[in-house]
C-alpha cells in the first residue's frame, strides 16, 4: 500500500492529469471534493488531500510516502525527503521584488526589510549573498509590504509577473526556479522500493511523451 | 499564575506507566543482547565541556546542542551524542587496558531540531562501540549486534541499509574536487535529487566519464547485485577497497545467516567528516524514520589522544517503542494479583501475608484502611485485582495457602 500526498488547489488539478495518464482506474480521484481520503485498495494507492504547504511534512514524517509539492514548499520546510522528479508543471520562480526606485537607496543598503511567505527561502538567500536583513511573515499579499511602508522587498514565486506589475513593483533578483516535484519519503523507498519505483517509472514515461 | 506553571518544555515528555514498562522491558532486551556478547555498560555526565564535542570530525552542529554556562563560566553541553563521550571517556581511562574495548549504553542524549526523531529533545538511546580493532569482522560484529537487538525485540520486517564512505570519498579524490564542490555534490547525492545533480555537474570541471558514475550513485541501492555496478565504476584502489569491504562485510553476515535483512545504498553519504568506513540505517516498514543508525569512525578518538579505530551504532528507543506499537507487540502492564485489606490491629499479620506472596511472585497490594473513597471490593474491581484477602478475617498465626 502506498499513500500519495496531493496538494489541494491548482498545482494538484495539474498533478491530478499528470497522474491520470501514468495510472488507469483514478476517475474517483476529485479533488473539488470535500473527501480527504481516497482509497485505491485494488491498485494499493491511497491519496491524501492536503494544503500544498503541508506535503513536505506529511511525506518527512512518512504519513505519506510519496507527494507532490512544489519547489517553494520544499526549500521552505527544509524537510528532509528524497528528491526524485520535476513535474515540469506549476513552473514560476522566486525573486526578490520590490520599487525599482528604492533598490539603491542608502538605507535599504544597510538593512532590508523583507516580507515574505517564505521566511527559511528569504533567510538562507540574504545569508548566502552575505546581507543583513529583517524578516517579516506575512501569509498573503505580500505585494502590499513595499506599498505601504511595511518592507522595502518581497521574496515571493512570480508566474507571469502580473501581480507586481499591477502594483508598480519590479523583480531586482532571482533566486531560483520553482516547479512541482515529486517527492519520497527516505524510509519508503528502500523498504517500498518495486512499488514506488513502479509508479515513478510510469510518471516518467508519460513526462517524456 | 505563571503560564508555564504545570507545562513542560516542547520537546520534552513524561513517560507513563504503560510507555515506561515497555520501555524497561526493551531495555531490558537489548542490555541482554549487549551484555551477552561482553559489552560492557557505562554511563557518562548528562552534561560536558563543549570543547568536547566540538570536534574536527564532529557530525553535530552547534546549534543542534543545548547548552548551560557553567559556574566558572565554562559551556557546557547537554551530551548530543555518548560516542563522543565515550572517546573522552576510553582515551583518558582505557589506555592501559587489552584492545578491543566493548562498551554499551543506554542513556539520553540531547538535540534540538531533529524532525527525524520526532522533533524530540530528549532522545533514549542504547548503542555499543567496539573499539580498537579494525576489518570487516568488528563491523559485522557490529551489524548482528544490532540484527540481534531486533530479533530479540520481536520487530517484524526491519532492514539494514549499509553504505561506505570511501566509496565516494574515493571518486571526489579522483575528480580532485575542493571541498565546496565536493560538499555540494554531496548533499545532492544524498537527497538523492538528481535532477540538481545533472544541473550541477554540468558546471564541474571533471571528466564526463565521472559525471557518470556521480550521476549514477543516488541509484546504487538496493540488494547486494548493486555492488556489481559499483565494481565497475571502481576504477582506483580507494573505490574498490570499498566495494571489497562491503562485500566481505555481507558475506560474514551471511555466514551469520542474516544477509536476509541487508540492503546497500551506495549513495547514503551523510556526516563525512565523522565516517571512515561501512555506514548504516535500519529501518522498519512500519515507521517513516530510522530506529538506528551506526558505522565505523576511525578517526574521532585519536581527537582526544588516542589513535585507535572503531565502529557501533545507536538504537532510538522511542522510535523502537512507535514501531513495536504499530505492530500491536506491545505488553499491558500485569494488573495486580492480590489485594490485602488490612486494618491498624491487624498490620503485622498483613504484612507477612504481602510479603510471603511478594516472595512467590506475586503482585500485591495493600488495601490501608484509611481508603475511604470505595470499600475493598470496589477498588479491586477498578483496579482488575481477582483475589481478595482479608488479613482482619484471618485468625492469629494462621497460614495462607
Amino acid at each position: 500500500m502506498l499513500t500519495i500526498a496531493l496538494p489541494k488547489g491548482r498545482l494538484g488539478s495539474q498533478t491530478l492529469k499528470l497522474l491520470n495518464k501514468a495510472v488507469d482506474g483514478l476517475e474517483e480521484l476529485d479533488l473539488s471534493s470535500r473527501k480527504l481520503v481516497f482509497n485505491f485498495s485494488k491498485k494499493s494507492l491511497r491519496f491524501i488531500i492536503v494544503k500544498p504547504s503541508d506535503v513536505p511534512t506529511y511525506v518527512e514524517y512518512g504519513a505519506a510516502d510519496i507527494g507532490i509539492a512544489g519547489k517553494d514548499s520544499l526549500l521552505e520546510a527544509q524537510s528532509k525527503v528524497y528528491e526524485m522528479l520535476d513535474l515540469g508543471i506549476g513552473k514560476c520562480k522566486m525573486v526578490v521584488a520590490g520599487f525599482p526606485d528604492k533598490k539603491d537607496s542608502w538605507i535599504t543598503k544597510a538593512h532590508r526589510r523583507v516580507s515574505t511567505k517564505y521566511p527559511n527561502i528569504a533567510k538562507n538567500y540574504f545569508t548566502s549573498i552575505g546581507e543583513n536583513v529583517e524578516i517579516i511573515r506575512l501569509n498573503g499579499s505580500v505585494e502590499l509590504g513595499p506599498i505601504v511602508g511595511l518592507s522595502d522587498v518581497i521574496v515571493d514565486i512570480v508566474e507571469s509577473g502580473k501581480t507586481l506589475e499591477e502594483n508598480g513593483l519590479v523583480v531586482l533578483e532571482e533566486i531560483c526556479d520553482i516547479s512541482a516535484r515529486l517527492v519520497v519519503n527516505r524510509v519508503s523507498l528502500k523498504t517500498k522500493k518495486s512499488d514506488i519505483t513502479r509508479l515513478i517509472d510510469s510518471i516518467e514515461k508519460v513526462l517524456e511523451e | 499564575m505563571s503560564i508555564y506553571r504545570g507545562q513542560i518544555p516542547e520537546g520534552l515528555q513524561d513517560c507513563l506507566p504503560e510507555e515506561c514498562y515497555n520501555k524497561r522491558r526493551i531495555e531490558n532486551i537489548i542490555r541482554r543482547v549487549f551484555y551477552s556478547r561482553g559489552y560492557d555498560e557505562i554511563e557518562t555526565p548528562v552534561f560536558e565541556y563543549l570543547d568536547v564535542f566540538t570536534n574536527e570530525n564532529g557530525s553535530i552542529e552547534q546549534d543542534q546542542m543545548l547548552k548551560i554556562v557553567g559556574p566558572g563560566n565554562q559551556i557546557l553541553v547537554m551530551r548530543p551524542d555518548m560516542t563522543t563521550p565515550i572517546a573522552r571517556l576510553v582515551a583518558t581511562k582505557y589506555k592501559d587496558k587489552p584492545l578491543p574495548i566493548r562498551l554499551s549504553y543506554l542513556c539520553n542524549i540531547y538535540r534540538y531540531q531533529q524532525p527525524h526523531m520526532g522533533k524530540q529533545w530528549e532522545i533514549a538511546q542504547a548503542g555499543i562501540e567496539l573499539m580498537g580493532i579494525e576489518g570487516p569482522e568488528a563491523d559485522a560484529e557490529v551489524v548482528s549486534t544490532a540484527i540481534q537487538c531486533f530479533l530479540d525485540l520481536g520487530l517484524e520486517d526491519f532492514q539494514i541499509d549499509i553504505g561506505q564512505v570511501e566509496f565516494f570519498k574515493g571518486l571526489v579524490e579522483e575528480a580532485d574536487l575542493d571541498s565546496k564542490n565536493s560538499n555540494q555534490l554531496r548533499m545532492l547525492i544524498e537527497d538523492k535529487n538528481i535532477l540538481a545533480l545533472k544541473e550541477f555537474l554540468k558546471e564541474l570541471p571533471i571528466n564526463t566519464e565521472l559525471k557518470d558514475v556521480f550521476l549514477d550513485l543516488p541509484k546504487l541501492y538496493g540488494n547486494i547485485d548493486i555492488h556489481k555496478i559499483a565494481s565497475r565504476y571502481a576504477r582506483n584502489p580507494r573505490c574498490q577497497n570499498a566495494i571489497q569491504n562491503i562485500i566481505e562485510i555481507y558475506d560474514i553476515l551471511k555466514d551469520f545467516g542474516f544477509h536476509k535483512y541487508i540492503t546497500l545504498d551506495l549513495g547514503m553519504v551523510h556526516s563525512l567528516n565523522y565516517y571512515t568506513g561501512i555506514i548504516f540505517r535500519v529501518f522498519t516498514r512500519n515507521l517513516g524514520f530510522p530506529i538506528c543508525g551506526g558505522g565505523r569512525y576511525d578517526r574521532l578518538i585519536s581527537e582526544f589522544g588516542y589513535d585507535i579505530p572503531a565502529t557501533g551504532f545507536a538504537i532510538n528507543l522511542k522510535n523502537i517503542l512507535i514501531a513495536l506499537e504499530r505492530q500491536q507487540s506491545l505488553t499491558p502492564i500485569p494488573s495486580i494479583d492480590i489485594l490485602v485489606v488490612v486494618d491498624e490491629r491487624h498490620r503485622k499479620q498483613g504484612y507477612n501475608i504481602a510479603q510471603n506472596l511478594r516472595r512467590q511472585g506475586k503482585r500485591v497490594e495493600i488495601f490501608h484502611s484509611s481508603q475511604k473513597n470505595y470499600t475493598a471490593e470496589e477498588y479491586a474491581k477498578l483496579k482488575g485485582i481477582s483475589r481478595i484477602i482479608d488479613a482482619n478475617k484471618l485468625s492469629e498465626g494462621e497460614e495462607l495457602c
